[in-house]
């Protein structure tokens, strides 16, 4: 019996975590009206109605749009530029060099919401509320980013760029085709993190993106909860929102998990 | 810290040529290289240094700035020294806000740690599929807030919910957990800990992992076993693991926002409306900017004191 008590607990506990999700998507594809309850198990009356509704009812694509646009725009400009500073960080000596990246990594001190307000007033002086630039950019500061960046290219053997140095290559040319190819693995798995953080966001774009065009999945998906949206159509919503995350878990779950318990980011 | 000395200068200089710098090994080519090097260096930093300047250092004086002045929308201000501070000390909003950030921090933190610890034991003992059941555990961390706001909210809905129907088929409840006053705070709580318990509980495993095997063996050859070693043997030499999760999620509670704004607009009668919500509010309700950046100070100032903290036992732990 003892021997059982293990496997059975770790079962129990996996079915637990898993029933939201599993209603989530029982109610999403359970017919409309009435009550939810025990109808959404009756699988034999699934259906797609609540998906078209809701895909039909609100701007719902414009939002997903947005999401993507807001992810993976992220993406590229974070990993360009933290991989940038963190190869001058690690191995090119200039003056202020220790200061500036203490004083990067002192900016993780300060939580997001403290500086909120200033940071949307900066914004908005600058023209930038319910742009795409202004949701973008000022979430490209990630202090995480540089620092891991700085860490993985400390390890690598300066020889590697003072051969390509002595062959004349240029220092841009040196970045692209030997640091670039050496940090492919962490660049995938910050690539990963930056897209779940910015996918699943909410405070920054719900400040910032103050028309519905503007707004992102996550963003719209609060705004539906508070509209009294039928709760099918609420959970269809909401199982369009996870499947990017679904499908990145699915890909990439190993990377993932490692890299928090090598590294320990954290949004 | 070897270019400690040359860390005052802080903007790019075409000649840095005066400023000391660490020792050169011997044999290297002299100045112009070294020149050349420090202009190359602080161009890759160039880009990542003005998003910086302008999008975290700026903002971080800003608020202090701003905390300072009746700021408004129409960008009119004017300078009114600590007067803010002083509105905030009178203001009973902001006293309950802050009690009910606490009160959700005590029941969000032993929930999550208690949550990640046993999945974590639980693993650390599992050789049969121990990578599915990981990936089962931490499939929620990498979905939103929102989206487990949503979902908890419709399984603790008093008429309709999932949690009901249970109470329901047992002869029970209904309950109505996000419309009472004492139940609402641990009921976001459990949402929370459930969106979040993967990420501590990858950081626990990986300090439970650490332990050196040859320990646990002789415990077990000491006649020490289950709950014994656990608490004598394991938790010990877990406890730097510990205190930092412990401070990482107290740090995370007491920024709560998303959920509340989706579960419950703060309600019962303010009874989940939290610092962060208030800050909201006199921000982008009320426009009242100064206002709301003092509000952003005490919550600075509240991580600052967790994260001297965790500084301290996790300094003297090693």
């Amino acid at each position: 019996m003892a021997r059982l008590r293990l496997p059975v607990l770790l079962v129990l506990v996996a079915l637990v975590t898993m029933t939201p999700f599993a209603v989530m998507v029982l109610v999403a594809f359970a017919p409309p009206g009435g009550r939810t309850l025990p109808g959404a198990f009756d699988l034999t009356r699934a259906t797609w109605e609540n998906f078209s509704a809701v895909l039909s009812g609100a701007d719902v694509t414009r939002w997903a749009a947005n999401s993507l646009v807001y992810s993976l725009v992220s993406v590229v400009l974070i990993l360009l530029f933290s991989s940038m500073a963190g190869y001058a960080f690690a191995k090119k000596r200039f003056p202020g060099r220790e200061v500036l990246f203490w004083s990067f990594l002192a900016t993780l001190m300060v939580p997001f919401q403290a500086t909120l307000i200033p940071y949307f007033v900066l914004v908005s002086r600058l023209g930038g509320v319910d742009t795409y630039w202004g949701l973008i950019v000022p979430t490209l500061a990630n202090s995480q980013a540089v620092f891991l960046m700085r860490q993985f290219i400390a390890q690598l053997p300066d020889e590697l760029f003072e051969a390509a140095k002595i062959d004349g290559a240029s220092e841009w040319r040196i970045y692209t085709t030997v640091v670039l190819p050496l940090i492919t693995p962490v660049l995938a798995t910050l690539g990963v993190f930056v897209f779940l953080w910015h996918w699943n966001d909410f405070l920054w774009p719900l400040v910032i993106g103050q028309s519905s065009a503007m707004r992102t999945l996550t963003v719209g998906l609060a705004t539906l909860e508070g509209e009294n949206v039928a709760v099918n159509q609420v959970m269809a919503g909401a199982t369009i929102t996870v499947l990017p995350c679904l499908l990145v878990f699915g890909l990439l779950q190993r990377y993932l998990t490692d890299s928090i318990a090598t590294t320990g980011l954290k949004s | 810290m070897t270019a400690g000395t040359a860390g005052e200068r802080t903007a790019p200089t075409p000649e840095p040529v005066a400023v000391p710098g660490p020792p050169l090994p011997a044999g290297r080519p002299a100045r112009p290289v070294r020149r050349r090097e420090a202009r190359v260096g602080l161009l890759f930093v160039a880009p990542m240094l003005l998003l910086f300047v302008v999008f975290r250092f700026g903002p971080t004086i800003g608020a202090a700035f701003l905390s300072l002045t009746d700021y408004r929308l129409s960008g009119d201000w004017r300078f009114i020294g600590a007067e803010n501070y002083a509105r905030l000390l009178q203001d009973d909003l902001f006293w309950s806000s802050l009690g009910v950030t606490a009160l959700y921090t005590l029941f969000f933190v032993p929930l999550t740690v208690g949550l990640s610890l046993g999945t974590a034991l639980l693993l650390h003992r599992t050789v049969w599929l121990r990578g599915f059941f990981r990936g089962v555990f931490f499939l929620p961390y990498v979905t939103s807030i929102v989206l487990a706001a949503v979902i908890w909210k419709w399984i603790y809905d008093v008429e309709d919910g999932l949690l009901n129907a249970v109470l329901g088929v047992l002869s029970l409840g209904p309950v109505d957990f996000l419309g009472d006053e004492r139940l609402v705070l641990p009921a976001i709580a459990a949402t929370s800990a459930w969106k979040g318990f993967g990420y501590s509980m990858l950081i626990l495993l990986a300090g439970l992992q650490s332990i050196p095997r040859e320990v646990t063996e002789a415990a077990v050859i000491d006649g020490a076993t289950g709950w014994r070693r656990l608490r004598w043997v394991t938790l010990p030499l877990l406890r730097p693991v510990l205190f930092f999760v412990l401070v990482i999620e107290a740090i995370g509670a007491f920024q709560v926002f998303d959920a509340m704004y989706v579960m419950t607009a703060g309600g019962p009668v303010r009874a989940s409306y939290p610092l962060v919500y208030f800050l909201y509010d006199t921000g982008f309700k009320f426009f009242d900017f100064g206002y709301a950046s003092a509000l952003g100070l005490v919550l600075f100032l509240v991580v600052l004191v967790f994260s001297l903290i965790q500084r301290r036992l996790i300094g003297r732990d090693e």
